[in-house]
């Protein structure tokens, strides 16, 4: 009773702390400081025409390789935490919904995460998103067999490779033009089309062939960790 | 008065207060973890509302938005490149989340918080 009601009066007075600074909230109505900058010069400077990518691959490509590090650090305490400590329960069989569903699917689905990656200048998406699919694509499969995977050595060569050519890709752009991930390194041709934007699309494939790596890992960890039946 | 603009706030609002209502009240370990993601969702939700405009469109410069155009037409591109990023914590934080949760309800044979006593003093 007592911790009902604290926890009701916490979420008061968040909600009231929120609840005021309503009267003080502005609708913008014009872009400015950094994101002024980047609708302005960001086409020109990368030759991306989807500014978003310009901004996660190009202006601010170190923070994506800190994430794409938090991120692979993440991957490695499961796969370190489940290896050390097993959770003995194996696979169960797939129900027959999910079996069949599983012969059909992954195509289409790993066709979705390729556009993704690779139109990431083009269109919404990039190697985040791309990646993920990929990775669920490879989930699926798995559900869809009783069987444990077997220790695979294609996983972490992927994952090390990726990694590697993101950073050269980066270091690249040091040797040439003195600046870190600068994309146009190889000219950023004609944007609008598919081989465009410098080393934006290399970037987002490396990128996603790192996520899907990592993230396929974790699911064939706890996998792995339940033992085979 | 923009409804769309408030609807997504209070949406948003909504989320990280019902996320925080189950952090709170939920006692199984895995329905926390649940809840964290919510708030997370709302938190993610807020963070691409900032960089809305009224009227624009999304930051891709196709034919539709001629580049020197850009400027009045698009939305702010910023908030959407950095809510990646919070994405992808995310989802680093829940995996951990679940790794500790599935081991420690194996471990103790239950998933209840209140009968997890070892952090308890």
């Amino acid at each position: 009773m007592i911790r009902t009601l604290f926890v009701l009066l916490v979420l008061l007075v968040l909600a009231a702390a929120a609840t005021s600074v309503i009267p003080h909230l502005k609708m913008r109505t014009e872009l400015d400081g950094a994101g002024l900058e980047y609708a302005r010069r960001g086409l020109e400077d990368t030759g991306s025409i989807n500014l978003v990518t310009a901004v996660i691959v190009a202006y601010r490509g170190l923070d994506t390789l800190g994430e794409v590090v938090v991120l692979f650090s993440a991957a490695t305490s499961v796969m370190l935490i489940l290896s050390l400590f097993p959770l003995g329960r194996g696979p169960t069989d797939p129900s027959f919904i999910v079996a069949h569903t599983a012969r059909v699917l992954p195509a289409p689905i790993m066709l979705l995460a390729v556009y993704f990656t690779t139109h990431s200048h083009l269109s919404p998406g990039g190697g985040f998103p791309g990646g993920t699919i990929m990775a669920s694509a490879f989930l699926l499969v798995m559900l869809g067999s009783s069987s444990t995977p077997a220790g695979s050595k294609i996983l972490p060569a992927l994952e090390a490779l990726s990694g590697t050519t993101f950073g050269l890709l980066g270091l690249w752009g040091t040797m040439t033009l003195g600046q870190f991930l600068n994309n146009r390194v190889i000219g950023i041709g004609n944007p609008g089309y598919l081989v465009s934007a410098g080393i934006i699309p290399l970037v987002s494939l490396a990128i996603g062939v790192k996520v899907a790596s990592e993230f396929s890992g974790i699911f064939a960890a706890f996998r792995k960790s339940g033992g085979n039946r | 008065m923009n409804v769309f603009y408030w609807t997504v706030a209070g949406t948003a609002s909504g989320l990280i207060i019902v996320g925080l209502w189950g952090v709170l009240t939920r006692k199984n370990i895995l329905r926390i973890g649940l809840a964290f993601t919510i708030a997370d969702t709302g938190v993610n939700l807020l963070l691409v509302w900032s960089g809305y405009l009224p009227g624009r469109t999304t930051p891709i410069l196709n034919g539709d938005v001629p580049a020197a155009e850009a400027v009045s037409a698009v939305v702010d591109p910023l908030p959407q490149a950095l809510v990646l990023t919070s994405i992808v914590i995310g989802v680093a934080v829940a995996a951990l989340f679940v790794v500790v949760a599935v081991l420690a309800s194996r471990r103790l044979g239950t998933a209840d918080i209140r009968r997890m006593k070892e952090l308890k003093w």
